[in-house]
């Protein structure tokens, strides 16, 4: 176990003041479930850490509120808050639905949405939902704040923008329409515990129509940093829905990934993969039947 | 590094002990308390055999620092007998059941098996699986921790 000591700022300002004064040899400590499994480990990128800010009380940064067709969440809100909460049941069931997937119980009820960003894994579950909704993060510090595209935020793995006095303090969205096409799917069967391997998150909003109006696709772990498809996405603007049309923007998502991250030992398990984990997502959300 | 004076309830009693600022919860209830009944399997929040409950919730103690405790109010697997210490319908389930074979993961299942039974007293083999999805199990194949938990619901309703 890393050695450091504690403190539990009352306030943001607080902590921001204690953040400012120790930058580097301070960590923040929200959930702590991936943080405690790096102290036991002895992580060589913790050596440095002389002071733990733990900011899992404070309940300023837990508000999810919707003002004005935006909805905040904040940083410090956990996996089991989010879940239980009716504004997103509403309007983002999809990142719901993602959060049911992290971890366990034990889990959710500790590791916070803020953490999980922070920590910049590729394999987050909560990232491709808030990325397909084009979220930004508003950060804090001593100074001020500033907002950050999410998908900007996320340089790589574990790798982020943030700075040292720096803290996620919100998440922020747009509200999205409750009668559009949510999915989020997940390789598996939903299984506790296992790391999200892949993901998908999908939105479609069409008119009276069933023309296709704004559409939004995120693979999630496929790549270091989840990010829209535009290519696959404008393949499905302005048209209808249907089986072939979702196969060929699957197969167009999996190139992608592969221009990305270029071939790897794993690409022919993963090419097939995600294809067919898009297919069945953009299936869900506008449904259409699978096994055509 | 200072120590940190810890006030924290447990198992409905008062104690007080000095920590360090970086020791887990865990460590600190077996080690400076003796509630060894809070096991350690992973230590890495995958197995769920450190399994409490802080402040209602139930939470991995080996993903807790002790100093997160202040002020906490903490059941471990010691604090589930009833009050004459008999065991508790759950405990009691889990032995006719033969739910208990190492006996490892046992008291993080308690645990999760009676938080679940203090906030539904009927539940579906579903909702049993979703509240036992953070305990690992390498012995029974969970069916008959599954038939525990049935059963103590239903003897908890006589
Ligand atoms: S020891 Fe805590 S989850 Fe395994
Ligand atoms: S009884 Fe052995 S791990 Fe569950």
């Amino acid at each position: 176990m890393i050695r450091f000591d504690y403190k539990r700022p009352d306030s943001i300002e607080e902590c921001l003041a204690l953040l400012d004064m120790y930058r580097e040899k301070a960590r923040l400590f929200a959930g702590g479930t991936d943080l405690m499994v790096e102290f036991r480990a002895e992580d060589k990128k913790l050596k440095d850490v002389e002071l733990v800010l733990d900011i899992s009380k404070l309940t300023e940064l837990k508000i999810i509120k919707l003002d004005q067709g935006s909805i905040s969440i904040g940083s410090g809100a956990t996996f089991s808050q989010i879940i239980e909460n009716p504004v997103l049941e509403k309007y983002a069931p999809f990142f719901i639905e993602a959060c049911k997937t992290v971890g366990s119980p034990q889990i959710r009820n500790t590791g916070t949405v803020g953490g999980n960003i922070g920590t910049a894994s590729p394999a987050s579950d909560s990232v491709p939902p808030l990325v397909a909704m084009d979220s930004k993060l508003v950060l804090a510090s001593s100074k001020g704040t500033r907002n950050i595209l999410l998908s900007d935020f996320i340089e790589g793995a574990g790798r982020t923008l943030i700075q040292p006095d720096e803290v996620i303090k919100s998440i922020q969205f747009k509200k999205l329409k409750p009668e559009a096409g949510f999915s989020f799917v997940k390789l598996g069967r939903r299984k506790t515990l296992a790391i999200a391997r892949m993901n998908v998150a999908v939105y479609v909003e069409s008119d009276k129509d069933g023309v296709v109006t704004d559409v939004r696709i995120v693979p999630g772990s496929a790549t270091p940093v989840s990010k829209r498809i535009f290519e696959a996405e404008n393949m499905l603007l302005g048209k209808i829905p249907s089986y072939d049309l979702h196969e060929a923007i699957g197969k167009k998502v999996s190139e992608k990934m592969i221009g990305i991250t270029g071939k790897r030992w794993s690409t022919p398990y993963k090419e097939p993969v995600i294809a067919s984990l898009v297919k069945r997502a953009l299936n869900e959300a506008t449904g259409v039947k699978e096994n055509e | 590094m200072n120590k940190i004076k810890l006030v924290m309830t447990v198992n409905k009693k008062n104690v007080e002990t000095e920590i360090e600022p970086y020791a887990r919860l865990l460590d600190v209830l077996r080690d400076k308390f003796g509630f060894t009944g809070v096991k350690e399997g992973c230590g890495i929040g995958e197995c769920g055999a450190c399994t409490i409950i802080m402040n209602g919730k139930k939470v991995n103690s080996c993903m807790v620092l002790a100093a997160q405790a202040q002020g906490a109010d903490i059941l471990t697997i010691e604090g589930v007998e009833n009050s004459d210490g008999s065991m508790h319908p759950v405990q009691e389930a889990f032995l006719e059941k033969g739910a208990v074979q190492c006996g490892f993961c046992t008291p993080g299942m308690v645990i999760s098996s009676y938080h679940l039974l203090n906030e539904n007293q009927d539940p579906t083999d579903q909702e049993i699986k979703e509240a036992i999805s953070g305990n690992l199990c390498r012995c029974t194949g969970y069916k008959q921790i599954i038939n525990a938990v049935h059963m103590a619901a239903d003897n908890m309703k006589k």
